[in-house]
Order: C-alpha cells, then structure tokens, then sequence
C-alpha cells in the first residue's frame, strides 16, 4: 500500500508536489520518513541511479528519475515492486504532460501541489483490487523491476555525511599542518635569533 | 488599602472582595449619601445636572446641539501653556462635548519622521500607550495596562509579497529584518530586538524592486512594516493542506422549526464557485440529531447516499474516504445534497440533540487532513458525550455565575481538534439557553469563531435572517489560512505574559491557529522586566505563518516600532484609549470568569480612577478643583462606563446568560475597531443629511454628519436618528417620512420596517449613501432596523444611550462624581 507520495526538482531538491497522508496508521511515524524523503531529495544529483529501491525497515523508498524530476513513493515493504514502479510510470507520464516545462522555472516549494488531486486518484486505483489485474498486464512491459538497485536509506543518507565527515577531517588537517609549518618558521627564527645575540654582545 | 485592580495579580477565586463597600458602583444603597441626591434624569427628560446649569452658556438649547463643534479649546484651563494637544488638561465635569466629529484617530508615537514614515498601521498592530515607559516602576505609577492590539490577518488593500530562498532572520531570536533594524555597514545589520550583530546574506545584496545591487536598506523587507513572506519548505511540516470544509448541521425538530436549513443551503449552492480554493479543495457534510447522518458523495455515484451512525457512544466513519470529497469532481454531487438537504427532514419528530458525537465524528473526518468546521446548532445538547443542562436560572441573572464551562468535554475536544490543524466555527441560532459558555470552548481554543443569532426564525424575525443571509456570505467567501501560527516578539526587556483571543498557546510564545480568519483580532499584555535605560525605541513583531487556500504557504509579518519615555507626562501623553479600553475589556471578561462579575466592575471602574488620579497627583503641577483628565484621556471615564453598561458586564436580571457570554467573546476576539463600535455606538441625526463636509468616494457623495453623544438629550421628536451598534438602528420623524422612508405620515409607518424603499428624492439618496457606506467599512452585514417613537424596540436603541441613567446603572455625570469623590480621598 502506498503511504505517501512525494515529488522534487532533482537540481535543487525543491518539492513540487506531494499527496497528504491519509489513514493515519497507529504506531507509523511517517514525518520521519517525509524528513528522509526530503534529505534524499537534496542528496540526488545527475549521477544518481534513475530507478532505485531503498529499504527502511518494513517500509521502502521507491523513486524514479525523468526528465530532472523525482518521484518518490513510500510503501509497504510487501507491496510488491512492480506496482509501485507502474503507479511511478502513471504518475510521470501524467506530470510531465501537465508540468513539464514549467518544472525549471518555479522557485515555491510545493508549486504544483494540485497535482495532489490526480495522486490521489491514482492511489485509489492502485488499492483497489478489481483494477489491480487490469495493470498486471501493463506492468510485464515494465522493464524487469528486478534488475532496479536495492539499498538501505540510512546507508544513502549517511554516505552523504561520511564523505563530508572525511572533507571536514582533511580540511582539518590541512590546517593543523598549516599551523605547524607557521610555528615552526616561529621556533627556527627564535633560534636563530638566540644563536645570534651572543655573538651581538661580543 | 488594598483595591481591586487588574493590573494586580488575579485574585483566587473565593478571596474576600476588596475594597470598601463605596467601590462598588451598582450597589446603590453603598453610595455616599451626597450622591442620590442627583436627580434622577429618567426617560426622555433632558438631564440637566444641578452643578452643570452654572455654565448655561455651554448648554445652548436643543435644536443648536448638533451644530455645536468641539474646537472645545474656549473650555480649556489655560493654565498650562505649550503643551501638545493630548495633554491639553479637560475638566470633565465642566466640558460636555467631548466626542470629536469624526472617528477617533491612533494617537501617533513621537517617532524621527523617517520611522513613523514606515511605522506598521495602527489598525492592525497598535499598543495601548505609544510611549513605553522605560522602566515597570513607572509604568506603575501610570495605572494603565500596558499591550498590544492586533489584526494580524485584515484584508489589506495593499501588500509587498516577496518571495526569495533565503527568508532573512536574526541568528539568536529569529526576528525577521523589518524597517527598523540597523545596518552597520553595507554587510552587517543589527537585531533591533535582541541586539545581535547578523551577516547580511549576499542574496539580499540585490534589489529585486529597483534591479540594483550594493543597496540592502532598499529591499521591500527594510522598506515595509507589513509585508508577506512565500516560505521556503524549511517552513513546512508537512506538505501544505488542501482547503477543507465540513459543515455540521443540527436537523432536530427545532432546527428545522427555525428554518435556517434552507438560508445555510441556498446561501453554499450561492457562494460554491467562491468558497476560497484551488482544485483541490474539499468538501463534506454532517447532520445530526439523536444519530449522526454522514453523506457518501463519492464521484460516480448518481445521488449522494445518507449513512445513519445510531451507535453515538462510540463514533465512527462509516466509509472513511467519500464523505469529504474533492469539491470541483463531485460539484453536481453536493450540488444536489444541498437542494434535497431541506427537504429531508421537514417532518422530522426527533427533538433531541447528540452534538457531542457531531462534533467526534468531525473531528476524526478531518484528522488527517485539518481544515474548518462549521456547526449549526439550535438547541441545548442533550445526548452522548458533551450532554448539558440548563443552568440559567432567570430569576439569578443578576448574579452572573455560570460563565465558566459546565464541562471540559468541549475544551479538551478543542485542543484534539488544535492538535491535528481543525478548527470549529460555532453558529449558535436559537431562542433558549444553549450555554454558550460551554460550547464557545470549542471555538475558543481551536481558533474558530463563534457566531449567535438569539431568537432566530425565518418568519417571525426577518432582520435576523436577512443578517444572517449576509454574514453567511462574508463567512463563506471571506479570506482563510490553514495550519497557522502567530508567535509576537518584542525587544529585550519587554515580556509577554497573557494572551486575548481564541486560539490555543502551544510553548509560552507560540499561538497555534488551525485556521486563521480576517475578522479575527488578538491582544497580549505585557510588562517591562528590564528597565530600557539607553533605549529610544522599542519595537514589536508579529509573523503569522499559514497556508493559503491555494496551498501556498506563507508569513505575513507585521512590526510596530515605539519611543521610550522616562517622565510620566510622557506616558500620558501617548496613551492610546482606545486601545487601553479594549484590553481593559478583555482583561475584564478573564475577571468575570476567573473571580466574579461585581470584581470585574470594580477593576474596570478603579482603571479610570487609578489613571485619572495618578495623573492629578502625579502629572500635574497645579493642581485645581474639577476631575481633570489628559485630552488624551478624556473619553477613558465614557469608555468605561460604556463597559460598565455592555451586555457583558452590566448587572440587573435583564440580560440574558448567553447573551453576556457571546458579549463576552466578541469582546475577546474582535479587532478593536469592531469591538469599540460594539462599546461606544455611534449616534447621528440623519434628518438633515447635507452634502456639506461630505466624502466623495468613487463619483459617489457620502454625507459626514457628526457623532452625537449617546444621551436622550441628544434626540428630539422631529429629528430622525441613526445609531450605529454594530447593528444600524435607526429613530424617527416627519418631512423624513415622505422623502426617505416613502410612507405619508408616522401612522402608516409600520412596526417592523428593516429596509430603505429606494427613492428618488436626494433625501433618500443621501441616507442611502451614508449607511450604504457605513456597511462597507465593516466586515460583517449591519442590519437595519426602523424604530418608531412608540415601537417596542425603542428598548433596545435606549439600552445603547450610555451617557443616560438607567434603573441599574449611572448616569455619566453621576460616574463622573464618583470618581471624582475617588480620587479627592
């Protein structure tokens, strides 16, 4: 089952639009996960894979990349892979239509949010099983879900942090060893000025 | 001696009363004896006061009083030479003409002409003395309450939107960079709240208005006091909320004997296509009576189908996601809904009502998303959960208890409905005892509005409906923001301590609004925890962050900048009495709730007394006989009086319980400008409208008369006058008669007569005009009612002549003596 739905820029990880929690599930925090929807939004770049599944414990991240837009879905980890990337496929086939080209050019966060409206109703489809087999079909066109690269969210996110942790070290170092060349012009002069008063004295 | 004050601690509920018995006003045997010996001016007789027939001359006879001008300054005490107008020195009990012709101007802070230049408007931030004094001893010694007013959200003609990536912010307090912040130099400004030197980003190096850069003093955020923020998605939680709308509608026999039914449907099916929105937008309905009825109007379906929850001891949604649906898909859906909503239930036999469970049911619809709530309700509720029962006993109204909730139901249920972004709009419509007390909490504390219309009935009461027709409308169709919240900072020193309005306060500071409204006002006091020594000025702001119903969200941020003063002529000099009377009033309600109704009263009385006998004793350097009052100040002892005599705090078993309580809220919650209207009405003779002095608004000619001073003096037979209550009310006469009300003579005019016929007589287009534009400058639909000489309404338009003695209450010269005893003690 879907949980939420969210959409970004990939250039700037700006949120376009997204569709509101609905059935709040006891026990579930989902603003921690719309938090780590929004970390990853900003973690995306050009070089980043273009359909991935990140897993989060019984949940999982599905997102795809089209035309330098994200489109992000929370499900279930049971719900299977091939209909959250079909629902993804729906979704960007529809934005695109509608948004496209308007896409590089907002600067408000959220500025498509009526996009929430066809989200929803695309969810619905999704849930409701009568149309579920009519997709089966549309889904063995898919490419093979299976090939589509599995990581862990935490491991995304904080690999981000682990290489800005290492430039920070380095960063670090530089200075420490900028700082030890400059006191040991300092010791090298004192010296030398030692080693000469004696001889000034004279 | 200890006295009652409201600038003191509130005093625990059961503590003796303070105060020595001649305090307490209403209470007329405590009197001084000297006192009843003024005779009383009862009725339509002239009240002529024995001590003012010394100074005839300033009496002139009747038909000159209106043409009399309060230039005033010939009734002066020349005794003090070049001060400033508003501490010109008035001895009350001599000069009678104390209303200006025109309304009352904020008086304007003695700021460097640059800064008052950008200074926020006073309509919507305002304090109640604008000079703060520089240290809490003096603002002791002033004996006024020291606040603020607000209108955070009034429909502004005109508004700066910015939008940019980076909102700029003080690093330690999060202010936001307003008018009235330094810049050091070109890089660096400093906080004028909390003094921190912050970096300028390069960002607002660049001036998007005149496309220059280098020049941060002329960006629109430095250039503007009110301007609005569109918000990065550093400032949402959560993607920003659909509009939602649920309406709740009470379908017991007694609702549907009123037949408001009908007036709510037509008046949806009217204003759909305008219910503030985008395409997103949702809608749901709710009717309840003994059960809970939910309307599935899920798309496809070919008529909306009616689901009945009888179990209301443990609510639930019969099909969770089709009864709040997408407004534009289902329009012909509720379209439909609304039309056969009346029908229904027209032979409806059940009497009881299960609002309780109503409001659950709400509750749990719009958990997921927020958004408003609005519940018609008709009667007392009488089953489930938030069950009452009636408490007015009519023989105790004089007393007044039962202002506070018969339960917490209703409160608790508030701040679940605070919690998840809803907030409940109340329209009580009923002619019993529904105890608004109770059931205002819903609104109070979920940030909602309540609205009362006593007695209502589509035939029997045709004002009330036509009122009720327009304010639906203005409800309906007016501005709305979603998951908002206020936070008000002020500079260091200062300190906010109590709240005025309905919302709930979330982390000492921060006002949590579910949905934040344009007729929606708010107060804080405040006190001076640091003295403000080396401080010229001192600045206040106000960021209200909210959703748009186009689920843009954005900050609109007001910041109001004041001087502050060390002497005490200062403070008076700035007192803004207005302001200070519309506090008072709010501080009062907290009173009448906390304590009781006869504490209330005497801290509202001794803040006139107090201020005005600080002032004599303090302030002024001669002294002479007379109550001498600041011209600043000179309508404070007419302003509390007026209190004295509202529905809300007067005494006497003739006010009804819910009509005090909704008094009460709307003293709370309404922008000062609406609630000093509600307080201090305004009178003007409307016989002999000229085009002299008149207004010129759009090609159109708006006659100026001058306000006349609430007293029957005022009025004579042939006159023909307009008072103006919040609700317009009207006396009468005879040339009048043909010309504007188009009827031959005053026999044929009839008893209830609510509209103007529309004539072509200059006459009549003068009047038309004149209260055509008094009900544009208000939000909500004044009614209007045409009161005979003899009509049994002449009561109510009487009730209003405040400066008039009543069985219950003083006259105002009569108050004036009394203070004046007060403060020669």
């Amino acid at each position: 089952m879907v949980l939420f739905t969210m959409i970004a820029r990939v250039a700037d990880g700006l949120p376009l639009a997204a569709s509101m929690q609905e059935n709040e599930q006891p026990g579930r925090d989902l603003q921690k996960y719309q938090n780590q929807a929004k970390q990853l939004f900003r973690k995306l770049n050009e070089q980043s894979p273009d359909r991935c599944t990140l897993e989060a414990g019984d949940v999982s991240f599905h997102y795809l990349i089209e035309h330098g837009v994200c489109y992000l879905t929370l499900c279930e980890a049971v719900y299977p892979k091939k209909m959250a990337f079909g629902f993804l496929e729906d979704l960007q086939t529809e934005f695109y239509d509608n948004y496209g080209r308007k896409v590089p050019t907002v600067t408000r966060p959220y500025s498509f949010i009526e996009f929430d409206t066809y989200i929803q109703k695309m969810k619905k489809s999704y849930i409701d099983s009568r149309t579920r087999r009519n997709f089966g079909s549309i889904n063995t066109e898919l490419q093979d879900v299976q090939r589509i690269m599995v990581a862990n969210i935490e491991e995304v996110l904080q690999r981000g942090e682990a290489l800005s942790a290492l430039d920070t070290k380095a960063s670090n170092l530089t200075s420490l060893s900028k700082k030890y060349r400059s006191d040991a012009k300092y010791l090298n002069t004192r010296s030398t000025y030692a080693k000469v008063q004696p001889h000034l004295c004279f | 001696m200890s006295r009652c004050s409201l600038f003191s601690l509130p005093v625990p509920a059961g503590a003796p009363q303070s105060g020595p018995p001649g305090r307490h006003l209403g209470h007329y045997p405590s009197l001084p004896p000297g006192y009843n010996n003024t005779p009383a001016s009862q009725g339509a007789a002239p009240p002529m006061h024995p001590p003012m027939q010394t100074a005839p001359s300033q009496y002139p006879p009747q038909p000159q009083l209106y043409q009399q001008v309060t230039g005033a300054s010939r009734f002066s005490l020349p005794l003090q030479g070049n001060t400033p107008e508003a501490l010109r020195v008035v001895n009350l009990l001599q000069e009678r003409n104390l209303l200006p012709a025109g309304p009352i101007p904020a008086p304007t802070p003695p700021l460097p002409q640059d800064l008052q230049k950008v200074n926020c408007n006073p309509e919507v931030f305002r304090c109640t003395l604008s000079s703060i004094p520089q240290t809490q001893s003096l603002l002791n010694k002033a004996k006024l309450p020291l606040g603020l007013l607000l209108h955070p959200f009034k429909d502004l003609s005109q508004l700066p939107v910015v939008t940019s990536s980076t909102i700029v912010r003080c690093r330690s307090c999060r202010t936001y960079i307003n008018p009235f912040v330094s810049f050091l130099d070109q890089r660096r400004w400093k906080c004028n709240l909390c003094f921190r030197v912050n970096d300028v980003p390069e960002e607002f190096m660049y001036n998007p208005i005149s496309r220059s850069y280098g020049e941060p003093q002329k960006r629109p955020e430095v250039q503007n006091a009110t301007i609005e923020f569109i918000a990065p998605s550093e400032y949402m939680l959560r993607p920003p909320q659909p509009a939602v709308y649920l309406f709740v509608l009470d379908v017991s026999h007694n609702a549907v004997e009123t037949g408001y039914l009908n007036v709510v449907c037509q008046s949806l099916l009217d204003n759909i296509s305008a219910l503030p929105g985008d395409t997103r937008t949702k809608v749901g309905f709710i009717t309840f009576d003994s059960t809970i009825h939910f309307y599935n109007l899920q798309e496809g379906l070919s008529q909306p189908q009616m689901l009945i929850v009888s179990d209301i001891e443990e609510i639930f949604l019969p099909t969770p996601d089709s009864l709040l649906v997408n407004l534009n898909e289902c329009k012909e859906l509720v379209q439909d809904l609304l039309k056969s909503l009346p029908h229904i239930f027209e032979k409806t036999m059940e009497t009881q009502s299960a609002l309780g469970p109503a409001l659950q049911a709400a509750f749990k619809l719009l958990s997921p998303t927020g958004g408003r709530v609005s519940v018609f309700q008709t009667q007392l509720p009488s089953m489930g959960v938030g069950a009452l029962k009636s408490r007015e006993d009519p023989n105790q109204r004089a007393s007044a208890k039962h202002l506070a909730p018969a339960t917490d139901f209703y409160k608790k249920l508030a701040l679940d409905c605070s919690g998840q972004q809803v907030a409940v709009d109340l329209f009580l419509l009923s002619a019993q005892y529904c105890d608004l007390a109770s059931l205002g909490c819903i609104s109070r504390y979920s940030a909602g509005s309540v609205y009362y219309y006593p007695s209502y009935h589509h035939q029997h009461n045709p004002a009330q409906v036509e009122r009720f027709e327009k304010d639906l409308k203005r409800y309906l169709t007016r501005k709305i923001g979603f998951e908002a919240v206020m936070r008000i900072r002020c500079t260091k020193g200062l300190s906010i301590h109590t709240f005025h309005g309905n919302f709930f306060v979330r982390s000492t500071d921060l006002l949590s609004l579910p949905n934040v409204n344009p007729d929606a006002g708010f107060a804080v006091q405040m006190s001076i925890e640091e003295n403000l020594v080396d401080m010229q000025v001192v600045s206040f702001q106000a960021a209200l962050l909210y959703t748009s119903s186009k689920g843009e969200r954005r900050i609109r941020v007001h910041t109001l900048c004041l001087p502050v003063v060390n002497s005490l002529t200062d403070v008076f000099a700035g007192a803004d009495v207005q302001a200070v009377t519309g506090l008072l009033a709010s501080m009062a309600v907290d009173r009448s709730v906390s304590a009781s109704l006869g504490d209330a009263r005497d801290a509202m009385t001794n803040a006139a007394i107090d201020s005005l006998a600080s002032y004599r004793h303090a302030a002024l350097t001669i002294q002479q006989p007379g109550l001498l009052a600041p011209a600043c100040l000179r309508l404070f002892p007419l302003y509390v009086l007026a209190l004295l005599k509202q529905k809300a705090f007067r005494t006497g078993t003739s006010t009804r319980l819910d009509d005090r309580v909704f008094s009460m809220c709307q003293l709370k919650f309404q922008p000062l400008v609406y609630a000093m209207l509600m307080i201090h009405p305004t009178l003007y003779r409307v016989d002999d409208l000229s085009d002299q002095g008149a207004l010129n608004i759009s090609e159109r000619t708006i006659p100026q008369p001058r306000e006349l001073q609430l007293s029957v003096e005022k009025l004579c037979r042939e006159g023909a006058f307009l008072m103006d209550a919040g609700s317009v009310r009207r006396s009468c006469n005879p040339s009048f008669l043909t010309q504007v009300l188009g009827v031959p003579d005053y026999a044929a005019l009839p008893q209830n007569m609510y509209q103007l016929p529309e004539l072509e007589t200059a006459e009549s287009q003068r009047t038309r005009a004149f209260i055509g534009w008094l009900r544009e400058q208000r939000p909500f639909y004044p009614s209007l009612h045409i009161i005979r000489d003899d009509s049994p309404q002449k009561g109510d338009f009487m009730q209003n002549m405040i400066e008039d003695r009543t069985e219950s209450a003083l006259s105002y010269y009569e108050f004036l003596l009394h203070m004046q005893q007060q403060i020669s003690k």
